[in-house]
Formats: structure tokens, sequence, C-alpha cells
């Protein structure tokens, strides 16, 4: 976890990050595009160099494809519906998906296109929106609290891309226990409470 | 007698949002989403845990000639530069994952016998070797007992069926383990059709079926 720090982004800056986007959206703005390259880019980079550390054309590529894709899609984003952050972590997690399997030594028919939802929220009721922003704040604290177990499987899970199989044998445990940390994980966060 | 599960495990909802499960599970977690909305609640707040986790990470500076070279960019991009997502439809029971491999309906498909009460049509493989099909099973019919030297991912896509564990509906989601005998059987009124992926080839456990396995082994060499 050593990688991992205490920082966390207040929400005006998120708000600021919002507008931005909207002003990409309504006026194909590239100095508000810019900004958002400034706060993402290096972030998009990171997620990219946890899966593949050292590859920094990999990671290079991963932004490209990513902001390229904000860009056109700006006018789609709805902020009431999504999150600007979760929205950007779909968007590379899917594009990291893309990647792998159009890079991967074993080749598969499978289009993930239509598999993953672009909008992080498609879906939930208005009512459940309310709900967001303090689940937000407690997945965010809940994260610090962690045991370090715990936390250190999320990471191999969520940001080095890694299956509950390779998981379980790079750390050397039963697969069984990947997956009750997983859940253990999960059940602190409250993440499964549907409300 | 094991209480029936319809909905996928956490860790594997987990997975799914990740993006680090297998795209044959993908698939069916994916068309389980679009019949489950308290799944898919869930994986909006699983989407939050990823984003707050890719937020803690220790930024990795760009470099300023990415920056411009992608600013440079901008005017020329269309549309056509991305890959775009169907609509979510309503009026279809394909969920739409899989309308890339059905054009038009599960009729149209060159479905092949596997016994009496089935029939079956494989969509593809996965790049681990695990095969992804459609099942349909006939009115009242039933699946021979059967176990997986691998694990096997169900979902129905239509109808409904029973087996020793419970009664399964349109949308339900299942995991059955290599240790799981289990004899699915469709309601009476109506066929039943489920995505099924397998990861290792199915053992039938019936006392002639049984000497069916090499056949079947043989197909997954």
């Amino acid at each position: 976890m050593s990688s991992m720090t205490k920082r966390s982004i207040p929400s005006d800056k998120l708000v600021a990050l919002g507008a931005c986007m909207t002003r990409v959206a309504n006026d194909r703005d590239k100095s508000a595009f810019a900004e958002l390259f400034d706060h993402y880019a290096p972030q998009i980079r990171a997620y990219s160099l946890a899966r593949e550390p050292g590859s920094d054309l990999v990671a290079d590529e991963l932004v490209q494809e990513v902001m390229t894709r904000v860009w056109l899609k700006a006018s789609s984003y709805n902020s009431s519906l999504a999150n600007l952050n979760t929205w950007i972590f779909t968007l590379a997690r899917n594009c990291r998906i893309d990647y792998l399997r159009r890079n991967s030594r074993y080749a598969t028919e499978i289009d993930p296109t239509d598999m993953f939802n672009e909008m992080a929220d498609e879906g939930p009721d208005p009512f459940q929106l309310a709900q967001q922003s303090r689940a937000e704040e407690s997945i965010r604290e809940g994260l610090k609290q962690l045991p370090r177990e715990q936390s250190e499987i999320l990471t191999k899970v969520y940001l080095e891309g890694k299956s509950h199989q390779q998981a379980s044998d790079e750390l050397k445990l039963p697969l069984g226990t990947v997956k009750s940390r997983v859940r253990l994980a999960l059940k602190k966060l409250e993440v499964l409470v549907v409300r | 007698m094991s209480k029936s599960i319809t909905h996928p495990f956490e860790e594997l909802l987990a997975a799914y949002s990740a993006g680090s499960l297998p795209l044959s599970q993908a698939l069916c977690i994916s068309a389980h989403l679009e019949h489950c909305e308290s799944c898919a609640q869930k994986l909006a707040r699983l989407n939050r845990v990823g984003s707050e986790l890719m937020q803690q990470l220790k930024p990795a500076s760009a470099s300023d000639e990415l920056k411009n070279r992608l600013l440079d960019s901008l005017d020329s991009l269309t549309a056509d530069d991305l890959p775009e997502q169907r609509p979510l439809s309503t009026d279809s029971s394909i969920p739409r994952c899989l309308h890339q491999f059905i054009d038009r309906g599960y009729d149209d498909l060159p479905w092949k016998r596997v016994s009496s009460d089935i029939q079956s049509v494989e969509l593809c493989r996965d790049s681990n070797g695990a095969k992804v099909e459609l099942l349909k099973i006939k009115p009242g019919g039933s699946a021979t007992t059967h176990t997986h030297l691998g694990d096997e991912y169900t979902v129905i896509l239509e109808g409904s069926f029973s087996d020793e564990a419970g009664v399964y509906r349109e949308g339900d989601f299942m995991v059955r383990g290599t240790e799981d005998q289990h004899t699915p059987v469709a309601t009476q009124d109506r066929e039943c059709i489920c995505l099924a992926v397998t990861e290792g080839p199915v053992q039938f456990t019936g006392l002639f079926s049984r000497m069916l396995n090499p056949l079947i082994r043989r197909n997954y060499a």
C-alpha cells in the first residue's frame, strides 16, 4: 500500500471540474478540457501503471483513449446521474478492458462494448441520488480504516486488474480466502447495503 | 437442500466492476444486471469504490507533449472514433450484451440437438477457453443430471426452470461448481432459454449418458 496516500479531493474541486465538463459540452471549450486533462491524466496514468509498472507508452495510450471519450461524450455526461470521478473511472476501466482484449495473446471474439455501461449510474431512481454524496464520503473514510490485508486485495482487484485466481497465486492464499477478504472489505465499506 | 441463490456473489460483482473478470463471466453479469435493479445499485456503489481507489493512487504526471498532442487532435475527432454502445432495449428479452451474437431472434440461431429435451448453440469462446452458449430446454424438459469439471455460470433469458435447490426465473443468475450435481427441469408452460458459460466440459452422470463424456470432452481439446 506504499503507493496510497491520504489525499482526497475536496468537493469544491469536484464542482470546479464539473463546471469544466459543462463548458466542454456546451462550448467545446479547449481550455476547460485542458483543466480536466491536468487533473485526470496523472490519475489515469497512475491507474495504468498500477497494472503495468514501467509501461509509460501504455499509460499514455490509456490517457489518450479516455480523454478522447471525455471530449466526444461530454454532452451525454449527466452530472445528476453520475459523479464525475466515477464516470472517469468507468471510462478508464472500459478502455483498459478494450486495450487488453486487443493486445491479448489469447484472442476472444467477445466484444466488451455493450457489456459495461458508459454512464456509471444508468438506471438508479432519483431518490437514490440524494444518498450518493454521503455514500461517497463513507466509502472514502471506510477505505482509510480497512485492515491492510483487505485493502491489499481491493488494490489487486481494482487497480492491478487481477482475477481472484491471480491474486490468490500472488499472495499465496487459498482462493476462498481471497474471496472472503473481498467480501469482508465490502461489508466494512457498507457498499452493499441497498437503502 | 441448499437455498437457491439467484444473484451474483458480492466478490463476483466487484470483479466485474473492477474489470478483472473474464469476459465470458462478465457477459453473464451484464445480462443479469439488465433484470436486477438491486444488483445495478450495488454496482454503482462498487464503481465508486474503484473511483476512490484510483484517486488515492499517487498521481503520475503526464508530459506536455501528450497534452499538446491530444489538444491538437480534438478538432479532427468525430463520433466514428468511438465504439458505439447500443441503447438498452425494453422490447426484447435479448440482453444488450448478447446482440453482438444474435442478429434477429433466438429462433434464427443454428440450434443443435443435445438430447430429446435440449438444444444448444455455441456463441463463442473466451480467451481462457470457456465456452459461451445458449441452451434451450423444451417445456417440462429435463437437462440430464450433470456436474462440471469447471464452474458453470447460468442466466435465464426466457422462461423458467427448477432444480433440487429451487425455482429460477427470467434474469436469475447462478453459479454451479464442480461438486454440484443438479437436474434442472423447465416449467411445463413454455420452453426455457439460458445463457450458459462453462469453464470446462460438462460431465454427464446418468448411467447411459456417462458414455457421452469422452465425446463431449473431445470438444474442449
